[in-house]
């Protein structure tokens, strides 16, 4: 978003760029998620032939190869004619807005040009601007929107907010805070009043709220990631939350993934069911628990809904 | 040059302090040999100045902000992953120093509250991972879990255009040498299997028309890894850093 805030009227229906894990292991974030969007009346439209843009991985090998991934997304998005691509991941949101951010400069934009041309893409003019799904759904839908959507609140239900890292990080990347739409990059609070709006008790004094979930050296650093996500269950446990809500199939897998091990090192005590938010507001549309999708998730929350009598 | 670390001088320390053969103990304020730094060697600096990632790192001015929030060294409690100190040595070129760091710098888990909150617009993430690339590349450090976990992503990545998610783990895990025993592995791929998620060999997803895009990339990516070596083989000093 830094490179450009949007010129002209938004879009009817945004570019949606889905990143790899939303076609594979987040499943339950892409089908949930369109199926909010949908209720909200909503729309966006899939980059068809979308490409991984790289993550944090690849920009410590080659700063070109780093930008030419996701500046060949933004290319095809411009090429449907949209200046908005929203995206669900927060990976995936970083690496958009640093390509946007280093194409600003001419000289780099031309040699990625040149390199998408080479590969056979269009070239990026460097004019799409880049959102969270989350950003998206809060500033178009607005809690209005969203609370009448709601019939079947989340009463009773304590959420621990859980944002990320890369959600609004670094600010230079991803506009936050300067940019119409987009969250807080310190204290980020969309998530709180969506989940609030769908009647959930939302703890926004939640202290793991943005820490990073070791993600990036999920398999590398073991030791790091263990530790960083039992914090993130520990403080959750703390404050009191039933459930822990995620924005970033990145966080969301990464916890799931080491829960045997933050059981072995942490005690059983501190975990809990770990959702994508958008399974959340799906239940609290009135999704049952099978289309919420939530049996996806090791960390079984749709053994915790059953139990409280959602169907 | 001064004295490079004012927290070896403490003020009740006790037992000898030697510094490069010198005894430096004493109490503060009390007259200490003065000393002489004098095998800095500013091509580090350079070098990392020259990589796209690198170059604001001479916008640094050693506030500290990006290490009093970084999640490895406060949260993790790593001290000794000190991002502000290895700016320092980078930028003044203190080679030998930097490489008692050569198996500690790979562990930034790119948060990027540093880059959030420098106050100088200094891409901290990305200036360690290019010193940990100098460290790696000029043989000063092992190539790092994360350093063989990246180039497993990008070539899983380039292959097809879209990540195959299961294939990564087990390179990944041949790489380590690590095995996840065979059960869990049934366990969860029935688990992925069961709700359509096991997208992985020949099921895996494919960017449509990626072949020639996934050549150009992998040409660039292979030119770009060559060209640092090259460089940062050059920027090293012979001596290894050493006076």
């Amino acid at each position: 978003m830094s490179a450009s805030a949007p010129r002209g009227p938004p879009d009817a229906s945004p570019a949606y760029y889905p990143g790899c894990s939303l076609d594979g292991l987040g499943k339950a974030y892409e089908v949930t998620a369109q199926l909010v969007i949908e209720r909200l009346g909503l729309s966006l439209d899939r980059i068809v032939d979308y490409n991984c843009c790289g993550a944090t991985e690849v920009k410590n090998l080659s700063q070109d190869v780093s930008i030419a991934l996701p500046a060949r997304n933004l290319a095809l998005a411009r090429s449907m004619g949209r200046q908005q691509v929203v995206a669900a991941c927060n990976g995936c949101v970083y690496s958009l807005a640093r390509a946007n951010d280093a194409v600003a400069d001419p000289a780099t934009r031309g040699r990625i040009n040149a390199t998408l041309e080479k590969g056979g893409a269009p070239a990026y003019d460097g004019a799409a601007s880049v959102q969270h799904v989350l950003e998206y759904i809060y500033a178009r839908a607005g809690l209005e929107r969203v609370r009448a959507a709601v019939t079947r609140p989340l009463a009773g239900l304590t959420v621990a907010p859980y944002y990320g890292c890369l959600y609004t990080r670094p600010k230079r990347y991803t506009g936050a805070g300067k940019t119409p739409g987009t969250d807080d990059p310190e204290h980020p609070h969309f998530l709180d009043e969506l989940l609030e709006a769908c009647g959930a008790k939302v703890l926004t004094d939640y202290s793991a709220k943005t820490i990073c979930c070791g993600g990036g050296h999920a398999l590398s650093d073991l030791d790091v990631s263990v530790a960083f996500g039992a914090s993130i269950l520990n403080e959750a446990k703390r404050a009191g939350a039933d459930l822990v809500a995620t924005i970033c199939p990145l966080g969301q897998i990464n916890i799931e993934n080491h829960l045997d091990r933050i059981r072995a090192s942490y005690g059983d005590e501190v975990v809990r069911p770990i959702a994508y938010f958008t399974q959340l507001m799906s239940l609290a549309f009135g999704a049952s628990v099978r289309e919420a999708r939530l049996h996806d998730n090791f960390s079984r929350p749709d053994l915790f809904f059953r139990a409280r009598g959602f169907p | 040059m001064p004295i490079v670390e004012k927290s070896l001088v403490e003020v009740d320390r006790t037992e000898k302090l030697e510094i490069d053969g010198i005894d430096v103990s004493g109490e503060w304020n009390t007259f200490l040999r003065s000393r002489v730094q004098a095998h800095l060697d500013v091509r580090v600096s350079d070098w990392v100045k020259g990589q796209p990632q690198g170059e604001t790192i001479s916008r640094c001015w050693q506030c500290g902000t990006c290490t009093a929030g970084c999640c490895m060294h406060t949260d993790y409690g790593l001290t000794e992953f000190n991002p502000r100190y290895f700016i320092y040595l980078a930028q003044v070129g203190y080679e030998e120093e930097l490489r008692k760091y050569a198996t500690t710098v790979w562990r930034c888990v790119s948060c990027n509250k540093c880059v959030e909150r420098c106050p100088k617009g200094v891409k901290v993430e990305e200036v360690i991972h290019t010193i940990g690339s100098y460290l790696e590349l000029t043989g000063a450090a092992p190539e790092s879990p994360a350093d063989r976990f990246d180039r497993a992503y990008a070539s899983n990545l380039l292959e097809r255009g879209i990540l195959d998610e299961a294939a990564l783990f087990r390179t990944y895990e041949r790489l380590e040498g690590r095995k996840t025993p065979a059960r869990d592995l049934m366990r969860m791929g029935l688990a992925l299997l069961r709700s359509g998620r096991l997208h992985t060999g020949p099921f895996a997803h494919r960017t449509r028309g990626w072949k020639k895009m996934g050549r150009v990339l992998r040409e660039n990516l292979e030119a770009d890894e060559r060209r640092r070596r090259a460089l940062a083989v050059r920027a090293a000093p012979p001596n290894g850093g050493r006076p």
